[in-house]
């Protein structure tokens, strides 16, 4: 078990940068996420934990070792592929037993490990088969069973979940999360599905352009955004952003206006409002009016986007709430519930 | 063709609608083209067929029915036991191009494999150059370097040797086999190498473990071939070679006589070249179908 380290990590290619300048602390046994698009980053970060990368400037611990110059071989972490990396010609025995026959472990003992692995992940009765012949949860238990045989100090997965299918995905997510809770061992993540992110993480860092726009616990990312990228990037439907301007501290977006936020008059202001906590109330009720751009039935609930001042605002309504395209209904929210961000520098702004 | 319109006059006639004449008369088409294809790869598998065919018929026969033309003829194996007699020693020959043949593959494949996965996962200054040099050497027509080979040999002292035949069918084969397992390395994706190399193994372990089972139908394809191309290699060979490793091509050359070539004996040797190349076939074909499959796990 042991702790990761970035210091000052910058990985270049030519001209280009893929990661800058990273300082990061991943704490020994936590599940640390790194969320974001494609690349942002987050794999190449990952891969240089495992050494299949050089870092172009900067160093990298694990636990009390700069592991720069060290061989994956040596650097004692396990690594979970998008498409799992299973060795076709191998049966599955042989696939997870591999990690132990390269390091010349005795068959009798390495057996032992096979089964124990197999069996958490219940694979015990697929131990002759090839890969070819399984399914793709299966396959990517195999590709889980292989980097758990032994028992490593760092778990790096590299988007294991996206060629699942929805169902298995949610099923697989509650298996990482019950398997980590059980070996305690540190888990660097990358994905860029958020619902990883949210349901996984002990810590996720949020990633664009090859620098972490904000590092935190999800409920923190989810309900204290650091900047527009963060705000807007979490949560599905995404927040609602409004370009406006403070005015005597309440901001103002065409016909909107939502008073007492503080802060003064300064322009260029963005205003973020999740479309959870967004009402779709009767006309005249409400902070402004606006007319029915998009109804969608999600079956938990609706979900209704409006326009105001030529931009969509999506609010999310009760799954027994009707309306037509070109209705013209309100909206109304409360002002704790609002973000505002200043436009040209995207930090968050706050009062 | 003249079926053409009088099917569809004929339609017509018997009141069927114009859709139905058009559908019979595409049938007939696709019909007569079929005939047709069949016709065509007959022909060309009577015109490929026959000269082995009149070749393993002529083994068999006796000197007076080699210029003949019936099919039937009383066979005999009298040919093979005068190849193999103290007079000819197509045994000798035999075992030159055994010997030259299985060192070239045994030399040749694992050179091979290595400057393949160099070239494909590697990267070092002037690599595409040095694999475009490498291709372009099958281009250059072996009877303009047969001199220059002969000189060096003969200024080495090495004429009439195995190492000299050897070095110059490496030189024909390994190209063509760097560029044949290069091309299924390329297969192989990069991500079952690197879990390899994550769970430990070296880089010389992940060749060996990972990309040699992987590679396999590339590996056994080039094999096969570079023994067929060395074992049916006649210039060389021929300029190489005076009497102690002539291989078996040129050993045909010695039933050559005065009188004529002795075509029931050329044709009796010929049977025992194209052997080998019959029995790699099978191989090929069954190694090949089982991996071409392993390829495609994701």
């Amino acid at each position: 078990m042991a702790g990761v380290t970035f210091r000052g990590v910058t990985k270049r290619w030519g001209a280009f940068v893929g990661v800058r300048a990273l300082d990061l602390e991943v704490e020994d046994e936590e599940f640390l996420v790194l969320l974001g698009p494609s690349g942002c980053g987050k794999t190449t970060t990952m891969r240089m934990v495992a050494g299949l990368e050089e870092p172009s400037e900067g160093e990298i611990w694990i636990g009390d070792d700069v592991v720069n110059d060290m061989a994956p071989r040596e650097r004692d972490v396990a690594m979970v592929f998008q498409n799992y990396g299973l060795y076709p010609h191998m049966t599955v025995r042989d696939n997870i037993g591999y990690p132990l026959k390269v390091r010349g472990i005795a068959k009798a003992e390495a057996a032992r490990m096979v089964d124990n692995a197999a069996a958490k992940v219940e694979l015990g009765p697929y131990l002759a088969r090839k890969p070819g012949q399984l399914s793709g949860g299966q396959r990517q238990r195999v590709a889980l069973a292989r980097s758990l045989v032994r028992t490593p100090r760092v778990f790096l997965m590299d988007e294991p979940l996206s060629n699942l299918d929805a169902k298995l995905r949610v099923t697989m997510r509650a298996e990482l999360k019950h398997l980590h809770h059980e070996l305690r061992i540190t888990t660097i993540y990358v994905t860029h599905d958020q619902m990883e992110a949210m349901t996984l993480a002990s810590r996720i860092a949020v990633m664009n352009k090859g620098v972490i726009m904000q590092l935190a616990a999800p409920e923190v990312i989810y309900n204290d955004p650091a900047n527009l990228f963060v705000a807007g990037f979490i949560g599905s439907p995404s927040m609602n952003l409004l370009d406006g301007a403070l005015v005597d501290g309440a901001f103002r977006c065409g016909a909107l206006t939502v008073p007492d936020l503080g802060g003064g008059s300064r322009e260029g202001v963005v205003l973020g409002i999740r479309p959870e906590d967004v009402a779709v109330v009767p006309t005249g009720t409400g902070l402004v009016d606006a007319p029915v751009y998009a109804f969608e039935l999600t079956g938990e609930s609706v979900l209704v986007t409006v326009t105001v001042d030529g931009k969509h605002v999506s609010a999310r309504g009760d799954r027994h709430f009707r309306c037509d395209i070109g209705d013209t209904v309100g909206i109304s929210f409360q002002r704790e519930r609002t973000y505002l961000f200043d436009a040209a520098s995207e930090d968050r702004i706050r009062l | 063709m003249t079926t053409v319109p009088h099917t569809l006059a004929v339609a017509a006639a018997s009141g069927a609608t114009e859709a139905a004449a058009r559908r019979l008369s595409k049938q007939r088409k696709r019909k007569a083209l079929q005939w047709l294809e069949g016709a065509v790869l007959i022909a060309v598998a009577i015109i490929i067929m026959f000269p082995i065919a009149w070749m393993v018929m002529t083994a068999f026969k006796h000197p007076a029915y080699v210029y003949s033309y019936t099919i039937w003829f009383p066979p005999t194996l009298d040919n093979f036991r005068e190849v193999f007699s103290e007079r000819w020693q197509i045994m000798d020959k035999v075992i030159n191009s055994t010997v030259i043949a299985v060192s070239t593959v045994v030399i040749a494949i694992p050179i091979a494999v290595c400057s393949a996965y160099g070239f494909s996962r590697l990267n070092f200054p002037l690599k595409r150059t040095m694999f475009q040099w490498i291709l372009l050497t099958q281009f250059i027509p072996a009877v303009t370097i047969v001199l220059p080979f002969y000189l060096m040999f003969r200024s080495l002292g090495l004429l009439d040797t195995y190492v000299a035949l050897i070095v110059v069918d490496l030189a024909i084969a390994l190209p063509y086999a760097i560029w044949t397992i290069k091309g299924f390395i390329d297969a192989i994706p990069m991500e079952t190498e690197e879990a390899a190399i994550v769970d430990g193994a070296s880089r010389l372990r992940v060749i060996w473990d990972i990309v040699v089972p992987m590679a396999r139908p590339g590996i056994l394809t080039a094999a096969v071939f570079c023994f067929i191309i060395t074992w049916n290699e006649f210039l060389f060979g021929y300029l190489l070679s005076r009497q102690n490793v002539v291989p078996l091509p040129v050993g045909i050359i010695s039933f050559v006589l005065e009188r004529g070539p002795v075509w029931e004996l050329i044709a009796a040797t010929g049977i025992i070249i194209t052997i080998p190349m019959f029995f790699f076939a099978l191989i090929i074909q069954r190694h090949f179908t089982k991996g071409m499959n392993l390829g495609a796990v994701r």
